[in-house]
């Protein structure tokens, strides 16, 4: 190996001795050889132990015997970490706030939306893409229509929290059966669902803001119940369209648009058909959804609720579902007894 | 056959015979006594016989301001540039009741849908001053000089009719007849008579302009004495879509509002409510959002919410707003001291136009202040255009009198205008493009004004332009 290096080494070498066969290029190789050695002169002095030597006698570092590398391991931790702190010198604005920089939050967009796309049934997702396209325009918006209606006020004011103590999900149980809260206990039972399992917000900065986008989150459940959708991918894509529609929120909207690529013919076709014109329509007709105080109207007749929003459900999701299933049911019977007939 | 002028004097001779003045002014506002004044103090022109209409109880009732001032600071409240301050003071030598003037160190704009803001800071840039304090110390100055002065002053008498006193000759002296039936005719006459200005109708001076349909809300406040600034006594200005609101300081826990509130209902709202929910919804427009406001003015018209629960509404609010600071000493920053209290009787309103006359100047007239101008008044600038077009018209009768012209030629007094036009309209243009431009919410408008309004803020050399041009230099 180091024979055969030497060999192809020599050969040019002789030729730059041999004269100048080579020509221009033969002084160019002599300066990289130049170059070479220089740079080695100059590492040396940058480099050398004679340099670094230099170094440790500027830092104090050359006649501490005594070193306690214990505590100097720890100070340079702490550094490292005041360093990191001081590239983020932003201080959380409410509890469980993680203050993001402007890049961080597009990145946060672009990766949970891909997700999102591939993995829509991981909450963690949408919940990601849903705080991270939830833009100062648009949760302005959301704030001053909750400021201009006296309900809206009152639920700014109250900051209430949609939870299963707060709710007394228990009592729900046993309230008469045409009233909306029984109607929502059952809904809860039936998708299996209760109304802790909403995550909390983290990336949205200002606090008031933050507090509208947990309500809107908080009350999702509620439009499902209200409207007896349930939480398969085709009832959550009408639910979205509803509150895109409805609220403006950004990341309902962009899974209207994009969830629906995902599903197989018969549930497109049946949400173009029925859902999302439903939900349209709604959404443009009811009152803002977002200034609704649910917690008061657990007590009342779902009907009345319904009329007082203006809001009416669509046909029953899973009726069709059933209704298809039996017939594709009935419909292989036909055909295996029509085979066996032939056979 | 009989001279024309001889029947002339027949005709005339009925009533009583006219008497000769040299410059005639209408109107005893501001400009009109200024104009009086720097007349009588001009070595050049104290020579000349000035006579002064007022249809208002000038003398008594403006003039014993000076003598008597009130306790409290009447609603009319003008802002001076330190340029108009120099001509009252030092070149006219007026008193003016020095310890009812508040100088202020600095201007806060902001936009009221997004917040964006413009800070200027210059020391003693501006002063707040009555209008009356002003008129009253000129009457005191005209009044108190009287043994050489030539200036006479008719108030309580409005003027009745103007005419040419030769028909078709419009370079002929003006005959004036006051409502107490003397006729004066004058080589000069002036038009400080205000917006709906007679002296222009008769001159033929075509005025351009048009209405805001907008309202100035006037009032003077009263602060609490805890949330006054120690230091750096401000300026306020909120654009909220229906209008200006603007704060300025009086001495000591007193403060001057004008709030342009667009439309009739909601100036006439404003008029009618309790004092102490005009308070509050003062504070309101400068710390709540457009929607609260809106919000509030609507439960107010309809009923739906009673006096006191709105304030309630708007003390929380604002306390939600004051707690949204991590540091307490921004909320200083951002808004104004806290209004407590209205002076009784001082909420007034009065509707927004915009005119400028095509000239200021014919043969033997010349407008001034208000008769030749009308501004919007979110950039303060009404007062110290008059007199800035006093002074220049002084010039130009010192210069004409020097050659020995005719003071009432066009000759002698197109340079009045030629120097005053300009200058004039920048202002009356930033006034108008800035109501136009802060006069909506349509998104992409208020997305650009702020940026560029945020822009402006950081840009020192733009805002010490504005600074100059807003103080006159």
């Amino acid at each position: 190996m180091i024979s055969g290096f030497h060999c192809i080494s020599k050969q040019p070498l002789n030729r730059i001795a041999g004269g100048r066969i080579l020509g221009s290029k033969v002084v160019g190789k002599r300066t990289l050889i130049l170059e070479a050695a220089m740079m080695a002169m100059a590492s040396k002095y940058i480099f050398g132990g004679e340099a670094r030597l230099a170094d440790k006698m500027g830092n104090g570092e050359l006649y501490n015997k005594n070193e306690d590398y214990k505590q100097l391991q720890k100070e340079k931790q702490l550094q490292r970490l005041k360093n990191l702190k001081n590239s983020r010198p932003m201080e959380p604005n409410y509890e469980g706030h993680i203050p993001l920089w402007p890049s961080e939050k597009l990145f946060l967009f672009l990766v949970s939306g891909i997700r999102s796309f591939y993995h829509p049934e991981n909450g963690i997702n949408i919940v990601q893409l849903g705080e991270s396209t939830a833009i100062k325009p648009v949760l302005d918006h959301l704030h001053h229509t909750m400021l201009a209606d006296p309900i809206g006020r009152r639920i700014l004011k109250d900051k209430p929290e949609v939870k299963e103590n707060t709710l007394h999900m228990e009592t729900l149980a046993n309230y008469p059966k045409n009233t909306f809260g029984y109607q929502f206990y059952t809904w809860c039972k039936r998708e299996n669902v209760t109304p802790d399992t909403r995550a909390p917000i983290k990336y949205i900065d200002d606090p008031t803001h933050a507090f509208i986008f947990k309500r809107y989150r908080q009350c999702h459940d509620f439009y499902h119940a209200l409207n007896n959708v349930p939480i398969i991918i085709e009832g959550e894509i009408t639910i979205k369209a509803l509150e895109g529609v409805n609220l403006g929120i950004p990341m309902a909207l962009l899974g209207t648009l994009f969830a629906p690529w995902r599903l197989t013919k018969i549930q497109r076709e049946r949400l173009f058909d029925i859902y999302l014109p439903w939900a349209v329509n709604s959404g443009l007709k009811c009152k803002p959804l977002i200034n609704v105080y649910w917690e008061d109207l657990l007590d009342k007749d779902v009907n009345e609720v319904r009329k007082q929003i203006g809001l009416f459900p669509p046909p029953d999701l899973r009726t069709i579902r059933d209704q298809r299933r039996k017939e594709l049911k009935d419909l292989n019977e036909k055909y295996k007894n029509l085979k066996e007939e032939y056979n | 056959m009989f001279s024309r002028g001889f029947i002339r004097k027949l005709a005339t001779s009925t009533k009583s015979t006219p008497k000769i003045t040299d410059i005639l002014i209408v109107g005893g506002g501001p400009a009109g006594l200024t104009l009086a004044t720097g007349i009588q103090e001009s070595p050049i022109l104290s020579k000349y016989n000035v006579t002064l209409v007022d249809g208002n109880d000038l003398l008594n009732k403006v003039g014993d301001f000076y003598y008597d001032p009130p306790s409290y600071f009447t609603n009319r409240v003008v802002s001076v540039t330190p340029q108009s301050m120099k001509f009252l003071t030092e070149k006219l030598k007026v008193a003016l009741l020095q310890d009812r003037i508040q100088p202020y160190d600095g201007l806060y704009v902001n936009d009221g849908i997004t917040d964006a803001f413009l800070e200027i800071e210059r020391e003693e840039m501006l002063y707040m001053i009555e209008i009356l304090n002003i008129q009253s110390s000129l009457l005191h100055k005209l009044t108190t000089n009287s043994i050489n002065s030539r200036v006479n002053i008719f108030d309580n008498c409005k003027v009745k009719s103007i005419t040419s006193s030769v028909k078709g000759d419009p370079t002929s002296w003006p005959l004036v007849e006051l409502a107490n039936g003397e006729i004066y005719k004058t080589r000069l006459l002036v038009g400080a008579d205000g917006f709906n200005s007679p002296v222009r109708n008769f001159a033929g001076l075509y005025s351009r302009g048009w209405k805001y349909d907008t309202w100035g809300l006037v009032a003077t406040l009263k602060l609490d004495p805890q949330s006054l600034p120690i230091y750096k006594l401000r300026g306020w200005q909120r654009f909220l879509p229906t209008g200006p609101l603007a704060h300025l300081p009086l001495p000591g826990d007193n403060a001057s509002m004008v709030w342009s509130t667009g439309g009739n209902e909601m100036s006439s709202i404003l008029m009618e409510m309790d004092s102490k929910l005009f308070v509050k919804m003062v504070n309101a427009g400068f710390i709540l959002t457009t929607t609260d406001i809106q919000y509030y003015l609507d439960a107010f018209k309809k009923g739906t919410l009673t006096t006191e629960q709105i304030i309630e509404d708007i003390d929380d609010r604002i306390n939600q707003v004051y707690s949204s600071f991590k540091d307490e000493t921004q909320i200083d920053e951002k808004f104004p001291p806290l209004v407590v209290d209205v002076v009784p009787g001082t909420r007034a309103r009065f509707p927004l136009k915009f005119s400028h006359a095509d000239s200021y100047v014919t043969d033997r007239v010349a407008l001034v202040g208000d008769a030749a101008h009308t501004t919007h008044p979110l950039v303060g600038q009404g007062l110290n255009m008059g007199q800035h077009d006093i002074e220049q018209l002084l010039n130009c009768l010192e210069r004409a009198t020097l050659r020995g012209q005719d003071i009432g030629s066009v000759l002698s007094l197109e340079p009045y205008w030629a120097n005053s036009y300009g200058f004039n309209n920048i202002r009356l243009g930033m006034a108008d493009k800035l109501h136009k431009l802060y006069h909506t919410d349509f998104t992409p408008v208020v997305a650009m004004r702020s940026l560029g309004l945020n822009i402006v803020n950081q840009l020192n050399p733009v805002k010490n332009l504005i600074a100059d041009i807003m103080t006159g230099r």
